[in-house]
């Protein structure tokens, strides 16, 4: 009955079989015109055994098998193959299922399905091999000329078959200098919109920067911060042209972090968006994700804007994505957006809406509202459902966080385009934190915003003018009670008298970058003094401290590697402190790079031991020296019976480890004594000496003798 | 006469279908036309002594829309990471996935730079190129189009499935 009640229906092409044995099958209904041709040897029999003739099959039916052995109620598919026959190529989808306590084979005929997604994945996967040929052209004119800019003084230095390359090149290619003036265009950039090289009265660059200012919200954001933007913008010139750009901005930066260079690269993608537009879906809609796209939440917060009620809109950038992709490739990246998105879906009610906006953004219009503390509240869910450990397709973990930014309508601002401005400008604040976190916008923030920038700009000042300088402060043998040590800390001299301390500008400087060229210079300083030192006092180390943005940088050990050569130091004299934050951040970056400075005699200690989240395993797998123990511990000593503890603990496994340790903040006799009686090779701190000028180093070093500080 | 299962893997659009049509049936097509699925085709290819039989597994291009899939490899003598040399993507998702096969197979693995026919447009430099191919057996520079070192890399996998 089941059978000529298909057959009535005629709706599903398959053929169904029953199982009767390894390999053997009775036919309960087929559909005989491509059924004998995939499987001769069923013809004109109710049973037959399989002939091992289609080999994809053969295969499905190995798990099938395993299946129909097992004998749970359920199915499973061996996804669609393509079977060439005599006559044609079959579409087709095999099902092994158990019902009843009967296995079956369902094999489907999928033509029509097969045609109507390959038309779709056509389109889709076309836009994706030019979207990638597009970004890939720009990231390589990027890399070229970032370090060709670098490396020259002026462009007129610019090699001819570069320039040539540039003038040849299919996509607009624009370098203008710190001040947004253009400095180069290429013919392509006139060509894009229409303009004449000669004629001097309107630029390429002109058009770009009022589109991007008018379009795009982040446009003052991107200049101040110095930060890398990529998107598209639409031109239009009445009355008939119209094109869609991919714009990518890229800051080119001089050693001390400063835009030298601001470089512009435009390729015209409208036939791309004309593609796009052939399908609704793919206008509306996210590719990766299926969520909405930028566009798509343009329009509904401008909709929701003009029906006049309060709302938030929430940006949401992706901490760590860009180390996922890196690790694990884009498209293990790809399968975590997924993730994210249907994890984040349900946390908003219906009148919400998530769309992704960006490479690793997404932004909320969030209605339900009625004071910050919900949405904050929405924020720690948001955040919570994020930090549960991703998985990869082949179940590598991966971790990463949320930054939010948030900003009202109509509190903040009254229309979409300052809403977008401001929680973009939210979002960047959140990112300053190390932890997932939401910021609202606010005046101060802005205000703060606008301080942070002016410390970035006093900070490159002090940079050029040679503001700073290093001060030492002695680190003793407990034994000998000798100076065996010194560690240099910064001190900046600020331009209108006094001096600040690290702690007041070096979180800017990590933030910001600029501590790659502050740390360079530390590094060069602290070897020349190094030099001047070892004249007189040939065992005396100095220690220097690497920030995580610092281990970042792969041009790190070259250049220490080349400031110990110009200042022709014993490397064994120079040491490198780290937090256990570092190690645990950048794990693989500081295996490498402590292996390199390890080779080179340099030796490495692990500041503010015991204070960061330590899976103590790098202990034993990376070359390190020494452990520091935190000040925190060493100044309750006397009274916290706790702080003893975790400082007898340190010093005993260090030891059995074959390590140094270090005592930072000693302030009392009672302090030294306990850790002289208890093993600790060496402190630090104002019983000894506050951190000094290194001419008054020197001066006490040569009168005490080095001895008794 | 013995049989060897042979995958193609690789990015999309990076001519696997048309690699394997070129070799089976000698014809190429301009038109890209995205594949869906697998499509198993057979050739044989005779050897000095003896003839085997490649079954070749055309998988579906590895991207966004279609992930990875492991069990497709269950029972491969070889596979082949199919690249584009006008893509430079199209290597790093190519080593991708060699490196994801490699968690469930060591059977040879044979790296394909395939559109020879047209100007490299990719900027990977010889160095680094090299230094990719020593993760492989051995490098191909390959056109479905002209069918230039098409065959003589299947006969190379035939010989070293068999010897």
């Amino acid at each position: 009955m089941q059978q000529s009640l298909i057959q009535a229906l005629g709706i599903i092409d398959c053929s169904i079989l029953k199982r009767v044995g390894k390999d053997q099958f009775e036919v309960l209904h087929s559909n005989t015109d491509w059924f004998s041709e995939l499987l001769p040897e069923s013809k004109g029999k109710t049973e037959f055994t399989f002939s091992n003739e289609s080999a994809y099959l053969q295969d499905f039916l190995v798990d099938a098998e395993e299946f129909w052995q097992i004998g749970n109620a359920g199915q499973i598919q061996s996804g669609i193959w393509s079977e060439q026959t005599h006559e044609r190529v079959l579409r087709l989808e095999a099902i092994a299922a158990v019902a009843n306590g009967e296995r079956f084979l369902v094999i489907s005929n999928l033509q029509q399905e097969y045609e109507r997604q390959q038309k779709t994945l056509q389109v889709a996967r076309e836009l994706l091999l030019s979207n990638d040929k597009i970004l890939a052209q720009h990231e390589y004119v990027h890399e070229r000329l970032d370090s060709l800019l670098n490396e020259t003084q002026s462009l007129q230095d610019m090699q001819a078959p570069i320039q040539q390359a540039i003038d040849n090149a299919n996509f607009g290619v624009m370098i203008v200098d710190s001040s947004l003036k253009p400095v180069n265009q290429n013919p392509m950039a006139f060509e894009l919109f229409e303009l004449s090289p000669q004629d001097a009265s309107k630029h390429p660059l002109d058009i770009v920067l009022t589109l991007f200012e008018k379009q795009f919200p982040e446009f003052d954001r991107v200049f101040a911060t110095a930060s890398h933007w990529n998107g598209e913008i639409f031109w239009h010139k009445p009355p008939h042209t119209s094109k869609w750009l991919q714009l990518a901005v890229y800051p080119v930066l001089d050693e001390h972090k400063s835009v030298k260079h601001w470089l512009f690269i435009v390729s015209d993608i409208t036939r791309l968006k004309y593609l796009l537009q052939t399908n609704e879906k793919l206008t509306l809609y996210d590719g990766i994700t299926n969520l909405p796209n930028r566009q798509f939440f343009w329009q509904t917060l401008e909709q929701k804007i003009k029906a006049n009620k309060p709302l938030y809109v929430l940006y949401l950038d992706v901490k760590h994505f860009k180390r996922v992709n890196e690790l694990y490739g884009h498209l293990a990246g790809d399968e975590i957006l997924v993730q994210i998105a249907s994890r984040l879906t349900p946390l908003l009610g219906q009148d919400d809406l998530l769309a992704r906006v960006g490479g690793d953004e997404f932004a909320i219009i969030f209605s339900q509202a009625e004071s910050p503390s919900d949405c904050k509240e929405l924020a720690s869910r948001l955040i919570s459902s994020i930090e549960i450990p991703f998985f990869t397709d082949n179940q590598q973990k991966c971790l990463v966080g949320l930054n939010i930014g948030a900003a009202h309508f109509p509190r903040d601002a009254s229309n979409a385009e300052d809403l977008m401005k401001f929680a973009d400008l939210a979002v960047y604040e959140a990112k300053k934190r190390a932890k997932s976190t939401i910021k609202f916008y606010s005046l101060e923030l802005k205000e703060a915003s606008r301080k942070r920038l002016e410390l970035e700009a006093a900070l490159r000042e002090a940079i050029e003018n040679n503001q700073f300088e290093l001060f030492l402060q002695p680190m003793l043998d407990l034994d000998t009670g000798s100076v065996i040590k010194a560690e240099a800390l910064i001190r900046w001299h600020l331009p209108g008298g006094g001096i600040a301390c690290p702690d007041d500008f070096i979180p800017v400087a990590e933030q910001s970058g600029l501590i790659v060229p502050i740390g360079k210079w530390v590094i060069a300083r602290a070897c020349e003094m190094l030099s001047i030192l070892q004249q007189h006092h040939n065992t005396l180390k100095l220690s220097v401290n690497l920030s995580p943005r610092q281990v970042s940088d792969r041009y790190l050990f070259d250049f220490i590697q080349s400031a110990v050569e110009l200042s022709e130091i014993n490397p064994n004299l120079l040491e490198l402190e780290l937090t256990e934050g570092v190690l645990v951040d950048n794990y693989d970056k500081v295996q490498l790079l402590l292996d390199e400075v390890r080779n080179l005699g340099i030796s490495v200690s692990i500041d503010d031991f015991g204070t960061g989240y330590s899976s103590l395993s790098y202990l034993k797998n990376l070359p390190i020296d020494h452990l520091k123990i935190d000040r925190s511990f060493v100044q309750d000593l006397d009274t916290d019976e706790n702080d003893k503890a975790i400082v007898l603990a340190v010093i005993a496994m260090a030891h059995s480890l074959k390590l140094g340790v270090i005592a930072e903040g000693v302030e009392t006799e009672q302090q030294r004594e306990f850790l002289k009686l208890n093993h600790c090779d060496t402190a630090q701190g104002y019983l000894f000496s506050k951190p000094i000028p290194f001419d008054e180093f020197c001066e006490k070093l040569d009168s005490k003798k080095n001895t008794d500080w | 006469m013995i049989q060897k299962k042979v995958c193609l893997l690789g990015a999309t659009g990076v001519g696997k279908t048309s690699l394997v049509k070129q070799f089976v049936e000698g014809i190429f097509s301009e038109k890209y036309l995205t594949s869906i699925g697998v499509k198993v085709d057979k050739r044989i290819v005779d050897l000095a002594s003896e003839q085997v039989q490649l079954m070749l597994w055309d998988i579906e291009g590895i991207d966004r829309y279609c992930g990875f899939q492991p069990k497709y490899l269950r029972g491969a003598s070889a596979y082949i990471i199919v690249t584009d040399q006008t893509r430079s993507q199209s290597l790093i998702e190519g080593l991708e996935i060699h490196h994801q096969c490699r968690e469930v197979t060591d059977v040879p693995a044979i790296l394909a730079i395939n559109k020879s026919d047209l100007d490299v447009a990719w900027h990977w430099s010889e160095n680094e190129l090299n230094g990719y191919s020593q993760e492989f057996e051995k490098c191909f520079t390959t056109s479905a189009k002209t069918g230039q070192q098409v065959n003589s890399m299947f006969e190379f996998i035939a010989e070293l499935l068999y010897y």
